[in-house]
């Protein structure tokens, strides 16, 4: 039996949009399928590896395991809507600084995890940190470089305020 | 030591801006117009004929475009071995029979992946079951479920060696009592040394398949052009080549008309070289509809039916006089092949090789069979055969030296081998910095305070291990093309594929510090097999030593070719002149000098039009044509190797017997470093990888059925478990290598793996024999050393 489709309204990087979805869809599968913003990666469907994670009303999400429609009126914020212009995101910045990637992966869904951490705590401790980040698989990096260049734009606000980054 | 601009310096990776921005389009993120979507109906029987498959309810369901089986790919075989000896053997789509659960049954193509997932639920199979056997000596014995049956007859085509130029063709064979690959190698005399020896031990390690783990699954997106007959292909891969060659190969379309197209790839180890089932299958369908057709895997699938590394049992009997010189190794091995060979023929031979630059044994036997049981087939990992092997002998070195009394650090270094030393197989250490990588290792850990003296649950171990630099495989050269572009920059084509590892910004480096320029300066044509030369590819190890050297080659043909019109326009001779930031200046007076366009410009107008092409290729091991013989481990294999030294210390639970790994020292030798961020990043990655395979990575089955296969209940390492990790440079230049380079990406994990399970048995004194150390071995262990 198909589902009925229905309207869903959601602010995709601080646009709004207006869609017509089978109900039944992941946020992933709106973002992706329907928005064409392939940023968010699928490693798992299954809720244990954090490449999918996007920002859902200021918390980080694992949209693989939240239907589209419980986006319904919502801001969603993926790894495409980070960079403003030209200028990068500090932890985009912080990332390339430190090598902090090697296949890419995984990448998008850390960036996300950690501005959705960042926002919140904005000092928060290697510690805190990782445990917060433990739903975040990485087979390549090591993590090292990561923690290291999250740390860096925690440390040194200042540093990746700059216009250079 | 030669002081050199970019070479050397951690340059931020040339691939940042795409990776950090959601830009970089993997093979899962390509979308054409008009596109279907595939998926696989995997059989869900270990060992079974296949009586019929009933496709006709699926068939109608709306949206659904195509139903494939085994009928429809009748007689195509793939494998990643496909030799005289070897020939592949794993069918597209099973065909008779199944052999593995996960094996393909059939095949759909749909408007999307729901109607897809429905129509395989409407496929109707009949199987009817057949003996199975999983463990690889009860597949053995006499009376085992033959799973190839008594003859396997010659393939009927060419196999792979004969399209690549040996003149033998595959003859029928029998696998008997299930054996499908063998080894047998030795030098000097085993017996004489074993009867010269003081003290024989024997050791046997059991190691299991791990997965890769790899964050982006498998998957094929295929668009076949039905007027053109060309095939466009996004490949999550090692290298195009291979994959290319098995897909025309397969599919009968000419190579030429085959193209894979440059994607980003989400990681590798080893796992996605071979071609895979799904690829084929993608292919087919695209071809049957003309339409594109996208392949994603779902996570279970690339657990059971792409392939896991390679397991095995190792068997070690060493001998060694009184004052630790090793006289003798025999080594037996055992592989838990899977259903098809896999890599399996080729990894008991590097079993041999990735130790054979270790350690000076003056006589050795090197014996092992792989054998097929019902499951899962299995593939190089991340050091192929290194880990296992380093496993069984590095613990064994060290309980050598704790019978004998031997410090357990210079009983190694006792034992190495010597810059200069030539191999049995004639193979040549111009490059060796394993002691130094020991030593400083060693010392940086402050081993000598911490070894046996941190007290009961806490210890010290160490490791080493050891990787060849590229060898010989279809099409058995790099090449590569950098060409000046009209404001004085260049623009390189390189072949191999960019998988993490790094060659997108290392390449450019070596060619931005042959001409003079900055890494900006160049720009990259990357993994697409139309627009690159030929690359033998990076899943044989040698990606830097021979694939990067190919593009270095080009730029120095480049750079003879600048200098000489430079030489003519300046009115100087070649030798007197140097380029730096897109010019060329006379030495003696830099301000003297022309700017790459003009030379450019120049070259046009008075040499016909020439608008300088460097040209370079490089072939691994020049002075064999093909191969050597793996089973007989005879003839040369590799240029150089490289080597790791690694220590790790832990503490272990004595209530739960959990160990956390607390520190790993990485002392490595990958000649000099091309881009010391880039190569740190390798080893801190090995590092923790190799943490995963040492204590909890486990591919586990339950009558031939994979039971963890997705992330929750196969775990590997997550940011809170990593521990400590120093790197420490103690490359040794190699002659051959470009700048002196060699490879980094897959030596490091073994050596760690042995360093935890040695610092592991410091900590405990628990002989564990097989890995992972779970906790309920050491908890067990610890609680029959309190019993005695
Ligand atoms: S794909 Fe969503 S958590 Fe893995
Ligand atoms: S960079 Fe490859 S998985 Fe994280």
């Amino acid at each position: 039996m198909e589902l009925a489709k229905k309207w869903i309204k959601v602010t995709v990087n601080g646009e709004p949009r207006e869609l017509l979805i089978k109900p039944n869809i992941t946020l992933l599968d709106l973002l992706r399928d329907y928005l064409g913003l392939t940023g968010a990666k699928m490693a798992c469907i299954s809720n244990s590896c954090g490449a999918c994670t996007v920002i859902l009303d200021g918390m980080a999400v694992k949209s693989c395991s939240v239907l589209a429609m419980q986006a319904e009126g919502s801001e969603v914020l993926t790894v495409e809507g980070l960079a403003e212009g030209d200028k990068l995101h500090p932890l985009q910045q912080a990332f390339i600084n430190h090598a902090a990637f090697q296949c890419g992966f995984c990448t998008p869904g850390k960036l996300m995890s950690a501005k959705a951490l960042l926002d919140e705590n904005p000092q928060p401790t290697e510690e805190e940190l990782k445990r917060d980040m433990e739903g975040n698989l990485c087979r390549c990096t090591g993590y090292k470089k990561y923690i290291e260049a999250i740390m860096d734009v925690a440390q040194h606000p200042v540093k990746y305020s700059a216009k250079e980054g | 030591m030669a002081e050199y601009r970019v070479v050397g310096k951690g340059i931020p990776r040339k691939d940042g801006i795409e990776k950090v921005t959601g830009e970089a389009k993997y093979t899962f993120d390509v979308t054409l117009p008009g596109m279907l979507y595939a998926k696989i109906l995997r059989s869900v029987q270990a060992h079974a004929r296949i009586v019929n498959i009933d496709t006709s309810e699926a068939e109608k369901l709306p949206g659904v475009r195509a139903v494939i089986t085994g009928k429809d790919t009748q007689g195509m075989k793939f494998g990643f071995v496909d030799t005289p000896r070897y020939p592949a053997e794993q069918p597209v789509i099973a065909e008779e029979k199944v052999r593995f659960i996960g094996e393909s049954v059939a095949a759909v193509a749909a408007v999307d992946e729901d109607t897809a997932n429905k129509a395989l639920d409407l496929i109707e199979v009949e199987y009817e079951p057949i003996p199975a056997t999983f463990d690889p000596e009860e597949a053995m014995k006499e009376g085992a479920p033959q799973i190839h049956g008594e003859q396997v007859p010659a393939p009927g085509r060419k196999c792979a060696w004969q399209d690549w130029g040996v003149a033998r063709a595959a003859r029928s064979y029998n696998p008997v009592n299930n054996i499908g690959a063998a080894v047998n190698i030795s030098y000097g005399d085993s017996e004489k040394g074993f009867s010269e020896a003081d003290y024989i031990r024997d050791d046997t390690w059991v190691i299991p398949r791990t997965n890769h783990a790899c964050m982006e699954p498998h998957g094929a997106v295929a668009s076949y052009h039905p007027l053109t007959g060309h095939l466009d292909l996004w490949l999550s891969h090692m290298g195009f080549e291979l994959k290319r060659y098995w897909i025309s190969k397969t599919l009968e379309i000419p190579i030429s008309k085959l193209r894979v197209h440059k994607t980003f790839i989400g990681g590798a180890f080893g796992g996605k070289a071979q071609v895979f089932d799904h690829e084929i299958i993608a292919a087919f369908l695209s071809r049957k509809l003309g339409k594109p057709v996208k392949l994603i895997l779902p996570r279970d699938e690339v657990f059971t039916s792409t392939n896991n590394s390679i397991a095995l049992k190792v068997n070690v009997r060493k001998g060694v006089k009184k004052d630790g010189t090793i006289v003798a190794q025999h080594v037996k091995l055992i592989s838990d092949m899977g259903a098809y060979r896999g890599s399996v023929p080729v990894c008991l031979f590097l079993c041999h090789s990735m130790r054979d630059s270790i350690y000076n044994i003056p006589n050795l036997t090197h014996e092992g069979v792989g054998v097929y049981t019902n499951k899962s087939t299995t593939m190089a990992k991340r050091g192929h055969g290194s880990q296992q092997m380093t496993t069984a002998i590095e613990s064994q070195m060290d309980w050598i030296a704790e019978d004998l009394g031997l410090n357990p650090v210079e009983f190694r270094l006792k034992n190495l081998r010597k810059k200069g030393d030539v191999l049995a197989n004639r193979d040549t250490l111009n490059s060796f910095g394993l002691p130094d990588c020991v030593k400083k290792a060693v010392e940086a850990s402050n081993w000598k305070e911490k070894r046996g003296k941190l007290g009961p649950g806490h210890g010290i171990g160490l490791a080493v291990s050891s990787m060849f630099n590229g060898s010989g495989y279809w099409p058995f050269t790099a090449g590569s093309i950098v060409r000046m572009n009209h404001d004085g920059t260049v623009t390189l084509y390189m072949g191999q594929a960019e998988f993490g590892q790094g060659p997108t910004t290392t390449t450019c480096q070596l060619v931005a510090e042959e001409l003079g320029l900055e890494v900006e300066d160049v720009n990259l044509i990357d993994g697409d097999s139309e627009l690159c030369q030929f690359d033998y590819n990076n899943f044989l190890s040698g990606g830097m030593f021979v694939s990067c050297k190919a593009c270095l080659v080009a730029a120095q043909d480049l750079r003879q070719q600048v200098l000489k019109v430079a030489a003519e326009m300046l009115e100087e001779d070649a030798e007197d002149l140097n380029m730096l930031e897109r010019r060329v200046y006379i030495k003696e007076d830099p301000e003297e000098g022309v700017a790459f366009d003009e030379i450019l410009r120049y070259s046009i107008q008075k040499h016909g039009g020439d608008p300088l092409i460097g040209k370079g290729f490089c072939k691994p091991v020049p002075e064999i044509e093909f191969y050597p013989s793996l089973s007989k481990g005879s003839g040369r294999w590799t240029d150089a190797y490289s080597f790791t030294a690694a220590v790790a210390e832990v503490s272990v639970d004595a209530e739960t017997g959990r160990t956390k790994v607390e520190h790993i020292w990485v002392g490595d030798d990958c000649g000099r470093e091309i881009n010391p961020l880039i190569c740190e990043g390798q080893l801190q990655s090995q590092a923790v990888m190799g943490m995963g395979d040492a204590l909890f990575e486990d591919v586990m089955f339950s009558e031939g059925r994979t039971i963890n296969a997705n992330f929750v209940d196969y775990e590997i390492p997550r940011a809170f478990d990593i521990p400590e990790i120093t790197i420490i440079d103690a490359s040794d230049p190699d002659p051959n290598g470009p700048f002196g380079a060699k490879e980094i990406g897959e030596c490091a994990r073994a050596a760690v793996i042995g360093s935890i399970v040695n610092a592991v048995y410091d900590a405990t004194k628990v002989k564990v024999d097989s890995l992972p150390l779970h906790p309920e071995k050491i908890f067990r262990g610890l609680q029959e050393k309190a019993k005695v």
